[in-house]
This record gives structure tokens, C-alpha cells and sequence, in this order.
């Protein structure tokens, strides 16, 4: 899921500064979970914003506040109510929020969070990054842990000089990737994978911006 | 004679490390280069080590070479992708740097623009694998270049990693991608060395010990405790607090120059790479403790 983190009140505070009257939008997948755009959290920020003199003319969390159309057809009740409200919120990842600018191209559009990364829920609110969407995966080359995105220096052949009784130079709370892959390839019985020479990455896989489409050609929109 | 000719000809290899200076006074760093020169078989010059942005590797290895040094260019993968790095190589190859050590460099994190974005576009395996096909004619994507490069290709490696398996691994892929010489992390236990060159024995490179002088018993304890893949033993530490604070460093030198004497006498490895750490000028003493000058 993607993963998202609250920005401090105040900062969001100085960005909507020039407005009074807001429309705040959640989304009930990543951010729910994430605890930055459920209900508890409409709920919190519009308090918030009412303590300082502003007026929430709204709230409505989005099924899934990514999908512009769906997000759109959820949002048509609201059309009068938010035609006469000056800005809105989003409460979710930077995708949501440009889904909003999409629906709404003549509102000021503003975010409360910071989207940080794509994240596996290893607890419940506890979430690691484990996939870097780089575009051309090698999972089944290390074990099926990605170096990418373990090793903060996406090393694709072995440990650096810094692994550190197993652990990584950049943090003693991050454990070494390649340590991880190697005793992960030892337990599977598929060491010599270790052996293999994994050769430079790709990257134009992962060129920005990028789009994709599985529908038919005669499907596509005209 | 080059330096590959030096470490083929069977003769017990000396390079020490000269890490740039951060600004344009090169006073101390010339003074260290003369104070080198003739005495050491090359000169290792550092790229941005430790991520603290200093002079360029390529600019001090050409002042190296006026200096009457033969340098060898380290090469990380922290600031460069694989068109610097490949048009850094043939700018080396053109003034005339003829060995180059491939590394993968510390993270910025650890250095003074921690809010740097790290490169890694390839890492040192495959910057091997890039030098060898130079040295081929042709670049990383097949295309024919008006003119090969020539280099003496080295890496590192950390005898003392735990765990070592993965390290051993990675040793074996960066000799398989090229490398002809290996520079290692500083090694205190040699006997625990002994045992990662019978290893290494089993390969056709040359292998530099890499010893870092101690200066004091809380130097001493502070690498075992912050830097990976240091062990300092417990009997140099006693040895350098016995020797008191006036001593320590004096006593530093004297461990250094018996590991070096004891890897030569006792034929443990082809040459060592000595990192004084900003006293370069002490090198030639640490040598002659050691029977070398």
C-alpha cells in the first residue's frame, strides 16, 4: 500500500493561509490504514481547523481516492457544497490529491500528508518499504528479497564493506540486505543464485512519468 | 615499471593513501607527496572518502603523477552513473592514470551532505565488468570507442566482515568481473588474515593488507565500535594504554611496521596499503621499522 504520514498542523496551516472555507477528502484503503485519512481524521482535522477560526463546509472519505472517475461519481452530491467552499483537503497520498485536481480543476487543491513510500503492513500501523516499483524486478535472482529497495545502496551483487555483524553501515536498525538474501538462499538450498552475476539495472524501466493501459485497443477512450 | 609489473615481479608491494584535502590549499598534501615519493610503489588517492565532499580523485592523481607518484585512482559509485563514470575513466586513461580501484562507495549518510541523492546507477562488481570492457574498446552499451583504455583494475575487500560468507561470494565476482589486485579493510588479526588468504590463495590476484595505524587506545576503541569490519584485538589496545598518552603514537607505528614485517617475512600476502589518516608524512618511518627502507 502506499504509505503516508501526517505533516505538522502548522505547516499545512501556512499553506492554506489565503482561504477560510475547506472540503476535506479521505480515502478508506491505504491512508485508513495508514491512520492519515480515515474518519478519525476527518473528524480530528476538521476540529482543528474550526479552532482556528475556519469553516469545513465538509467530509467525505473516498471509497478509493485514486480512481479519478469513481472518486468523481462519489463526489457529484457534494458539487453545490463544494462549488461554494474555497479550497479542499486531501487526506491521502500525492495521488490522491492530484485525483482531486483532476476532478476539480478550478479549486485550490491542498494536502495534509506526506507520501513516504510503497509499504508491506507488517502489524497493524506498522509498515515496511519492500518494492521500489523500479520497473524490472529481480526478486527471483536474490531469494525473493529486493536488494533495491533493502540495501539503502540497491547493491545487486553482495554485501558492501559497511555490513556490520549483520547489519547495515547507514543504521544499526536496518538489516543487511545481502545478509538477508544470503542466510534466505542458504535455508532454500539455492546459494550458488548468490553466484550469479546480476547485471546493471535497467532504468529506463522506471522513466517518470509513467502510464500503462491492459485495455483493448478498441476499448480505448476516443 | 608499472605498478601490475611491480606486484608481478614478486616484490613485497607498498602504496599508501593520500586523501584530498577539502579546498584548494594543497600545501600539506604536495609536502606529503614528496615526502612519499620513492619510497612507496603507488599512491592510493581517495574519492570523497567517508562521502565528505573533497578535490576530485582524477585532479589529485594527476598532481600525484607531477609529483613523481604513481597513483591509483579510486573509483566509488556514490556520485557518478555510468556516463560519469565511464567518461571519468577515459579522462583518467587520457592523462595518463593507469590503475584504477573499483569500489562502491559510503553512503552519503555517512558524510557531510547527508541530503545528497546516492548514485549507486551500478555498484563495484559491474563497475569492473565497465573498466574490463574499456579496457576491450568498447563502453557499457557495446559501443566501439576511437581508442581503449589501459587500466591495472583493483577492488576491496573486508577480511574481518561478519558473517564472511557473503563477503567471500562477492570476492569471487569481483575477480570473475576483472579484478587483478584487492586493497583490503584495515586487518588487525593476523591470524584470522591468515585464514581469509588461504582463501584468497585460491585466486590469481594480489592482495594488499590494508593497515591503519592506531593512534591511541580510544581511536583504537572507537573503530572497533563505529567502523564495520574493524577488529581491533584486545592485546593492541592494552599495548597502546601501557605505552601512556606521549607513547601512544609511537607505539601505533611500532604495531603497524611488525604486522607489515610479519606479512613480509612470513610471505602472508603480496604488499600492504598503508592509511595514515592525515599523517602520510609518518610512512616512511612506519617502513623502516619494518625492514622496508
Amino acid at each position: 500500500m502506499i504509505v503516508t504520514t501526517k505533516r505538522e498542523f502548522k505547516d499545512l496551516l501556512a499553506n492554506i493561509k489565503d482561504y477560510n472555507s475547506f472540503f476535506l477528502i479521505g480515502c478508506s484503503e491505504c491512508a485508513s490504514l495508514c491512520g492519515t485519512g480515515g474518519e478519525p481524521e476527518l473528524e480530528e482535522l476538521k476540529e482543528a481547523l474550526e479552532k482556528e477560526g475556519k469553516t469545513v463546509t465538509g467530509i467525505f472519505r473516498a471509497k478509493t481516492g485514486c480512481q479519478v472517475l469513481g472518486t468523481k461519481v462519489e463526489l457529484k452530491p457534494f458539487k453545490d457544497t463544494i462549488g461554494k467552499t474555497e479550497a479542499i483537503i486531501v487526506m491521502s497520498c500525492g495521488a490522491g490529491t492530484q485525483a482531486a485536481v483532476e476532478i476539480f480543476p478550478d479549486k485550490p487543491v491542498y494536502q495534509s500528508n506526506d507520501t513516504i513510500f510503497l509499504g508491506n503492513m507488517t502489524r497493524y500501523q506498522m509498515f515496511d518499504e519492500r518494492c521500489s516499483l523500479c520497473g524490472e524486478c529481480i526478486l527471483d535472482e536474490t531469494g525473493g528479497i529486493c536488494p533495491v529497495t533493502a540495501c539503502p545502496k540497491g547493491l545487486l551483487n553482495g554485501p558492501c564493506g559497511g555490513t556490520n555483524d549483520g547489519n547495515c553501515e547507514v543504521s544499526q536498525d536496518i538489516k543487511c540486505a545481502w545478509v538477508r538474501i544470503y542466510e534466505r538462499l542458504n535455508r532454500i538450498g539455492r546459494l550458488d543464485d548468490m553466484k550469479k552475476t546480476i547485471e546493471p539495472k535497467d532504468w529506463s524501466r522506471g522513466q517518470k512519468p509513467r502510464a500503462m493501459s491492459v485495455r483493448k485497443k478498441e476499448e480505448k477512450k476516443k | 615499471m608499472s605498478f601490475s609489473d611491480i606486484l608481478n615481479s614478486g616484490k613485497f608491494v607498498v602504496t599508501a593513501e593520500i586523501g584530498p584535502p577539502k579546498g584548494t590549499d594543497i600545501k600539506e598534501m604536495l609536502h606529503h607527496m614528496q615526502v612519499l615519493r620513492g619510497k612507496i610503489d603507488a599512491a592510493n588517492i581517495t574519492d570523497n572518502q567517508s562521502a565528505v565532499m573533497r578535490i576530485c580523485s582524477l585532479a589529485v592523481c594527476k598532481l600525484a603523477m607531477e609529483n613523481g607518484l604513481e597513483p591509483v585512482l579510486q573509483m566509488t559509485c556514490r556520485d557518478r552513473n555510468r556516463i560519469g563514470l565511464q567518461s571519468d575513466l577515459l579522462g583518467a586513461s587520457v592523462l595518463g592514470i593507469k590503475n584504477v580501484l573499483c569500489m562502491t562507495g559510503d553512503h552519503v549518510s555517512a558524510g557531510d551532505h547527508k541530503q545528497a541523492k546516492p548514485v549507486y546507477d551500478v555498484e563495484s562488481v559491474q563497475l569492473l565488468k565497465i573498466v574490463d570492457g574499456l579496457n576491450d574498446g568498447r563502453d557499457m552499451s557495446g559501443n566501439d570507442l576511437k581508442g581503449a583504455t589501459d587500466f591495472y583494475q583493483g577492488a576491496v575487500v573486508t577480511p574481518e566482515s561478519n558473517p564472511i560468507e557473503p563477503q567471500l561470494i562477492k570476492f569471487g565476482k569481483k575477480v570473475t568481473a576483472g579484478a587483478k589486485f584487492f586493497q583490503t579493510q584495515a586487518v588487525y588479526d593476523m591470524e584470522g588474515f591468515k585464514t581469509f588468504m588461504g582463501h584468497a590463495k585460491k585466486f590469481p590476484v594480489k592482495i594488499l593488507a590494508g593497515i591503519v595505524v592506531l593512534k591511541s587506545a580510544g581511536m583504537a576503541n572507537f573503530m572497533n565500535k563505529f567502523v564495520p569490519g574493524i577488529k581491533v584485538p584486545q592485546v593492541l589496545i592494552d599495548e597502546l594504554k601501557a605505552a601512556g598518552k606521549e607513547k601512544a603514537l609511537d607505539t601505533g607505528m611500532d604495531i603497524a611496521a611488525r604486522h607489515i614485517k610479519q606479512l613480509k617475512d612470513e610471505a602472508i600476502c603480496d604488499g600492504v596499503h598503508i592509511m595514515a589518516i592525515g599523517m602520510e608524512d609518518k610512512v616512511p618511518d612506519i617502513m623502516e621499522r619494518a625492514g622496508l627502507l
